[in-house]
């Protein structure tokens, strides 16, 4: 298993029966990912699996012995810090609780769609809920993300 | 000449923005300290029945179970002063599916299952009250001593009948809106940890972090000043954490273990146990002239409580005042009724009973002025109270910068409203559309004669860093950062020079709620206070205060004036009107109120009954916005709930047993189902806040319903009387329609 860029070697035989997510915070000191229903609806530990954005509550530790997994507290490593410093900006934050699940979905759509429109974004996100903001700043801090990225990309003019 | 403002008025990103972003922020429920031991509650299965035997022998005797604790185990077994207040664990009797019945703490999770599983429980199922009209039926089961009825309150400002006899329109009509589960997405947890000196640490999110500390003494039967909560950070609250039991759990655990005991509550728990909004049944009686004009009203509500009293009684006060809704007419009655069930236990929930009965009174003004033939916006603007005049229920006298007339003045010509026949027209079958409007006012702080206070502790140090204690405290507003703002205006200072701390009592002084929409205007108004003793006292000494090149601080650290409190209390009402001045806490007019007009756009699926809100506009009145992206980001989240209620959110029971358990068959809106909104302010200031500002996080929830309920009206000329408008619902009233 790799997480956030490190080789974790083997996992105890004992652990595979834990879902990911108790795995990455009782194991792994990994908090970021948070439960808020354990049933896959709320979204609040979405964590980044081989690129795709996965519910943890609902994976196994064996399911994913041989796969590469990002935690938002790996987001920076992984060339994410724009999307981060664009929620900041754009106060897309109030209480934060769903926040680590709803940028690693937002950070598994750049990965495959650097300019993402509303809709990709939308649908990216329908499986996050926040109950605090209405989710519209989510989009201008994800066009904002990707507008700097596209921008760093590009080197100084 | 006027100080410069840096900080007040521009948008600022919370504080605790960037560890949030990075994940490094450790919420209550993210703490393991060394030797943590995991806890759980056992609950009631049913939702009224007998104990007959609790056996929890096996359960202690498991390996890696460090207690068991039932209702004997707690030395005052009590959540208040009062029986009805409930208690801690039930003892003879459970009155609701979920109540707690023991806890457990145990080595791990595993065993904390195992055992919970392990307590031997007889229950013999008692008759379910199962809604307000069986609480009152004359053989009803009595859930308390004190009988069925948890509060009644009730007043008059004249003979409404007498008031409408010329009325061209007299509306009778009945509502009804539904229980609402919070959803915060953090559930309640925390942990708890017992000095040595018999002294109780708790870290559990809550809005009344100082009610909770007397809880927790009350219940083990230990000084207040023995006791520390620590209130944050914490994932959401929206009224949950007011009446929140987890805090005493959690130090009743570590009291028995002497360990460190963490407990975090499942979804389905919280959808069981946790406090919902008080499902209402509103009637109203109103009459209108032929030109539009409100001549009387009478308002009658009957809200479910569930079992036990928590903030019941309190909200209907609130729907008392707010049962005229933002109208100016001169005669006006109300009277409600609070019920106990064996429902879901209902409590604090932003709004606090005021979108139930707007409800009603907004449905209502939207049906005559379609009957009556008269613009909605217009006869909404020619009712609406305005700034130091007289409340329609109680006659006191509401502060002059209430401008909920500016509000609706400024949805009117928003292009939503202003190009709403052209929107409609473009509708393609099966799509109907409608544009709805509502407006509504909502009291700030606890109401006149309740000696509502805050207060806020400053210490400037040496190097001339400024740090401030500050309640209420945060749930996700970013107080910390609104009452930062305020701080370096007052001391025309950087704001990176001073620290705010919040929601801990052992440090921060007693500050009241973070409930009323309260903490700007409260604490930011204490926070002004004690800055403003700083400048008074640099000012008498003649020491220096910006940037502090003079040393000051240290000067003051010498001369003991570096260290004070102030209390600010929240102003009564001018003219207390009608209420009898003995009666004022009873009743609690306020003084001071936020105000909101949303014109909301609906489109129908007349084949399936599927109703979108795909656009709408929301009109501020909060006096100074003293972090406008906050305040706009606070106002899209409270639309966003009122938009819930009004479409999809609906905690059910059949015979007190719940059905909608989990985030599963409990829906709350998705990004799928976000209007675009656009929210503006209007100019306003409030004279007695922090540079003017006042609250406006719960009146924002209130006119989304009824306006939802307009558009659809709107739309296919019927309008709805009860919600959420499920698309059962909604096919219903389109077969009314045809």
């Amino acid at each position: 298993m790799r997480l956030n860029g490190v080789e974790i070697g083997s996992v105890p035989a004992e652990l595979h029966g834990m879902r990911l997510l108790d795995y990455l915070r009782a194991e792994r000191g990994l908090t970021g990912a948070k439960e808020g229903c354990g049933m896959g609806e709320c979204g609040s530990c979405t964590v980044v699996v081989d690129g795709a954005a996965v519910t943890s509550c609902l994976v196994l530790v064996g399911q994913v012995l041989d796969a590469e997994i990002r935690t938002v507290e790996g987001l920076a490593d992984a060339g994410h810090e724009p999307l981060q410093r664009a929620f900041v900006a754009r106060q897309a934050v109030q209480c934060g609780y769903c926040i680590p699940g709803v940028l690693n979905s937002c950070a598994a759509l750049l990965d495959r769609v650097p300019d993402p429109d509303d809709d990709q974004i939308r649908t990216a996100l329908d499986g996050n809920l926040c109950r605090c903001t209405a989710y519209n700043r989510f989009y201008d801090a994800v066009h904002d993300a990707a507008c700097e990225r596209r921008t760093d990309e590009a080197g100084p003019a | 000449m006027t100080a410069p403002q840096p900080w007040v008025g521009r948008s600022r990103p919370a504080v605790d923005a960037e560890e949030i972003v990075t994940g490094a922020v450790r919420y209550v429920t993210d703490l393991f300290p060394a030797g943590v031991l995991h806890g759980a509650v056992l609950r009631s299965p049913l939702p009224h029945a007998r104990i007959d035997r609790i056996d929890a022998t096996a359960a202690r005797a498991l390996p890696g179970v460090h207690c068991v604790l039932l209702a004997g185990d707690v030395p005052v077994n009590a959540l208040g002063p009062r029986e009805v207040d409930g208690p801690v664990l039930a003892e003879d009797r459970v009155r609701q599916v979920g109540e707690a019945i023991a806890l457990v703490a145990a080595d791990d999770e595993d065993t904390v299952r195992r055992a919970l599983a392990a307590i031997e429980l007889d229950l013999t199922p008692l008759p379910v009250v199962d809604s307000p009209a069986a609480a009152a039926a004359p053989d009803a089961p009595q859930l308390h001593p004190t009988g069925n009825v948890s509060g009644r309150i009730a007043f008059s400002s004249g003979d409404v009948e007498q008031a409408i006899a010329p009325a061209a329109l007299v509306l009778r009509r009945d509502v009804t809106t539904p229980s609402q589960e919070h959803v915060a997405i953090d559930t309640p947890g925390g942990v708890a940890v017992v000095e040595t000196d018999g002294t109780v640490t708790i870290w559990c999110g809550s809005q009344n972090p100082g009610l909770h500390q007397r809880k927790v003494a009350r219940a083990l039967a230990i000084d207040v000043a023995d006791v520390r909560m620590i209130a944050n950070p914490v994932g959401g609250a929206f009224g949950s954490r007011n009446d929140d039991p987890m805090p005493v759990y959690l130090a009743l655990l570590a009291r028995a273990t002497g360990r460190p005991v963490r407990v975090h509550m499942t979804r389905e728990e919280t959808m069981a146990a946790g406090a919902k909004r008080h499902p209402f049944w509103t009637s109203i009686e109103i009459g209108f002239d032929r030109e539009g004009r409100i001549l009387g009203s009478s308002v009658r509500a009957v809200a479910d409580t569930g079992p036990v009293i928590t903030s019941g009684p309190n909200v209907m006060k609130t729907s008392a005042e707010m049962s005229t809704g933002p109208y100016r007419f001169p005669v006006a009655s109300f009277d409600g009724t609070v019920y106990y069930t064996n429902n879901a236990n209902a409590g604090a929930f932003r709004g606090y009973g005021v979108p139930q009965v707007a409800f009603a009174i907004e449905n209502a003004v939207t049906e005559a002025a379609y009957t009556l033939g008269l613009d909605p916006m217009q006869m909404r603007i020619d009712n609406a109270l305005q700034g130091g005049e007289p409340h329609s229920l109680y006659r006191h006298r509401v502060t002059e910068s209430l401008a909920v007339r500016a509000t609706l003045e400024q949805a009117a010509v928003h292009p939503v409203w202003t190009e709403r026949a052209q929107w409609q027209a473009q509708a393609a079958w099966p799509w109907k559309r409608g544009t709805g409007v509502a407006t509504a006012i909502k009291g700030v702080g606890m109401g006149s004669g309740t000696g509502d206070a805050a207060r806020a502790r400053l210490e400037i140090d040496g190097d001339g860093t400024v740090t401030i204690w500050a309640g209420p405290n945060h749930t996700g507003q970013s107080i910390q950062t609104t009452y930062g703002q305020v701080a370096a205006d007052v001391l025309q200072i950087p704001i990176e020079r001073i620290d705010v701390r919040i929601g801990d009592t052992g440090v921060v002084p007693e500050s009241g709620p973070t409930a009323a929409s309260r903490s700007t205007y409260a604490g930011g108004n204490a926070v002004r206070m004690v800055c403003e003793e700083l400048v008074r006292r640099c000012s008498e000494l003649e020491l220096p205060l910006q940037l502090d090149p003079e040393g000051t601080g240290t000067k003051l650290v010498e001369l003991g004036e570096a260290s004070f409190e102030q209390t600010f209390v929240l102003p009564d009402t001018d003219d207390i009107g009608l209420v009898p001045p003995e009666d004022l806490a009873k009743y609690g007019p306020h003084r001071v109120y936020g105000a909101c007009t949303q014109v909301v756009r609906v489109e129908l699926n007349t084949l399936t009954g599927e109703l979108r809100v795909p656009e709408l506009v929301c009109v501020v009145d909060c006096g100074t916005a003293i972090n406008p992206a906050a305040m706009i980001g606070q106002a899209e989240g409270g639309i966003l709930q009122g938009l819930g209620m009004a479409i999809m959110e609906d905690h059910r029971l059949e015979g007190g047993v719940p059905v909608t358990t989990s985030l599963e068959n409990y829906l709350i809106p998705t990004i799928a189902d976000t209007p675009l909104m656009h929210v503006e302010m209007v100019d306003s200031t409030e004279d007695s806040g922090p540079f003017g500002a006042k609250g406006m996080s719960e009146v924002v929830v209130v006119p989304t319903p009824p306006a939802v309920a307009a558009a659809v009206m709107d739309a296919v000329g019927v309008l709805p009387h009860a919600l959420p408008l499920t698309p059962e619902r909604v096919l219903s009233l389109l077969e009314e329609a045809s």
